[in-house]
């Protein structure tokens, strides 16, 4: 599988250089920006999408169709996205919880309440792209799956606006910890689970 | 042992039907897989590499059931499809660095000699290559492991004639080993016609026929007559007929038809197309 992630890692380099400004500009107004965590958790999320942007390259580039030529397994060609997925999803999770201590001591305060909040829903929202959208990418391929996933955003949206209303963000943000331990959990195993939905949906493809 | 052995290979789309095919490619052989487009090339290529799920039959490469062990088999063949397949944005020398972490057998001394042989660049980007040069990189990548069997899925296909028989004398070189072999698909029946030991004719999914080239050209020939002459033969001996106002020209079986008949040579491309306007 290291030719799969070498490969990954090279198209990422070339296709993906504007995350990586993106990134920097966002952490940036990050710093002097304290009432809005958007600039914090944006960075996050758009380097969740990577893997679903290098598999739209894939399908532009006939990679698809060769890669099932060469002696991977179909697990295997799932498997590598996910990956590619943790480490720059993971990277930028950990930049910005970097630039979230600067901006702390920038402020000359510290609050690790604050900072386990901030490290749940960035862990949340960093996996819920590629957890929502790679298996219905798996399935239907990148343009079918595209728009499978922003109905499914919307719903999201919705349920999250019905969650504010019964109050849920309060009793999330008033500082129980074994919430966001339960989060975290429940996003690492639906990460999991969407990692085995992906490989089922793959194999069972036809190209 | 053969390469290749197809036994009743069923697939069905809606409106398309791969049909109990049956086709056998022997060690350090090439097998041409003729068919116009749609006729169910590309759906028994990718049935044999197990990319698709087969209703029916039974396909063994190199002497193995190809669902078993498909993975270890892929070692051992090498692969050529008529969009390549590779990302556009990688150079020759980062398909190398992935080939070399893919193939177990990669040699790289191998393949910086087809980019020699064949004058590729090695840091130009993929998508920079004609058509031709894109071509030559994916025969490159499938000739650098040591491949036992070459698969190639209209790979000469819209090269231009010089650089198609390049391609050509390629696949000539690889199976002077004999334990090479190579399964080819094109519609471009004059490339497989050079190179091909045998021919196998495959319309709306249905083989039409699988044989030696040199038997093919022994068994049939055209004739020329008119329609009362062609009356007088065997309407066994006669497998196809085109008539004009001229006359009839007809395929026939060179063993049936009498002494004292006219019987020309009948190249591979008037064989099928005969074949084909016989079946409908």
């Amino acid at each position: 599988m290291k030719g799969l992630l070498l490969k990954d890692l090279y198209m990422a380099a070339k296709y993906c250089r504007s995350f990586l400004f993106l990134v920097i500009v966002f952490l940036m107004l990050s710093l002097w920006e304290n009432d809005n965590i958007f600039f914090t958790v944006y960075p996050t999320m758009i380097a969740g999408i990577i893997p679903m942007t290098l598999l739209s390259y894939d399908e532009r580039n006939k990679w698809t169709l060769y890669s099932r030529t060469l002696p991977y397994s179909g697990a295997q060609l799932v498997t590598v996205k996910y990956l590619i997925g943790l480490m720059f999803g993971g990277l930028a999770y950990l930049v910005s919880l970097g630039a979230t201590v600067v901006r702390m001591t920038i402020n000359n305060y510290f609050s690790m309440e604050e900072l386990l909040f901030l490290g749940t829903l960035l862990l949340v929202l960093g996996l819920i792209g590629p957890m929502l959208l790679l298996p219905f990418v798996f399935k239907y391929g990148t343009e079918k799956g595209r728009i499978i996933f922003y109905v499914m955003i919307g719903f999201l949206c919705a349920a999250s606006v019905i969650a504010n209303g019964l109050g849920l963000q309060t009793f999330i943000q008033i500082g129980n910890s074994w919430i966001w331990g339960i989060v975290v959990g429940a996003a690492v195993v639906l990460y999991l689970l969407s990692w085995r939905l992906s490989i089922l949906f793959y194999q069972k493809r036809e190209l | 042992m053969n390469a290749l052995e197809i036994r009743n290979l069923t697939k069905s789309y809606t409106g398309f039907q791969l049909d109990h095919l049956n086709l056998t490619l022997p060690n350090g052989c090439i097998l041409g897989l003729i068919g116009e487009n749609g006729a169910g090339k590309s759906t028994t290529i990718k049935l044999i590499l197990d990319m698709i799920r087969r209703d029916d039959g039974h396909i063994t490469i190199l002497g193995k059931d190809n669902r078993e062990s498909i993975q270890l088999l892929k070692q051992d063949i090498g692969v050529v499809l008529d969009d390549v397949g590779i990302p556009e944005c990688l150079t020759a020398a980062q398909v190398g660095k992935i080939m070399e972490n893919t193939f177990t057998r990669w040699d790289n001394s191998v393949y910086a000699g087809y980019l020699k042989k064949f004058s590729l660049s090695v840091n130009k980007p993929f998508k920079e290559f004609s058509r031709g040069m894109k071509m030559k990189l994916g025969i490159a990548v499938a000739l650098s492991h040591d491949p036992k069997l070459l698969i190639l899925d209209e790979a000469t296909s819209g090269l231009d004639p010089v650089i198609r028989d390049e391609i050509i004398d390629i696949f000539s070189e690889f199976t002077r080993d004999v334990h090479h072999s190579i399964l080819i698909s094109s519609h471009i029946v004059s490339d497989l016609e050079k190179i091909c030991d045998y021919i196998a004719f495959l319309h709306k999914g249905k083989l039409l026929l699988c044989e030696e080239k040199d038997v093919l050209m022994e068994q049939y020939g055209l004739v020329q007559c008119s329609q009362a002459q062609l009356a007088q033969l065997d309407p066994n001996a006669i497998k196809g007929k085109k008539s004009s106002p001229y006359g009839v020209q007809a395929l026939v079986l060179r063993n049936r038809i009498p002494r004292g008949w006219h019987i020309s040579p009948v190249n591979i491309e008037e064989l099928f197309i005969f074949m084909v306007k016989e079946s409908e």
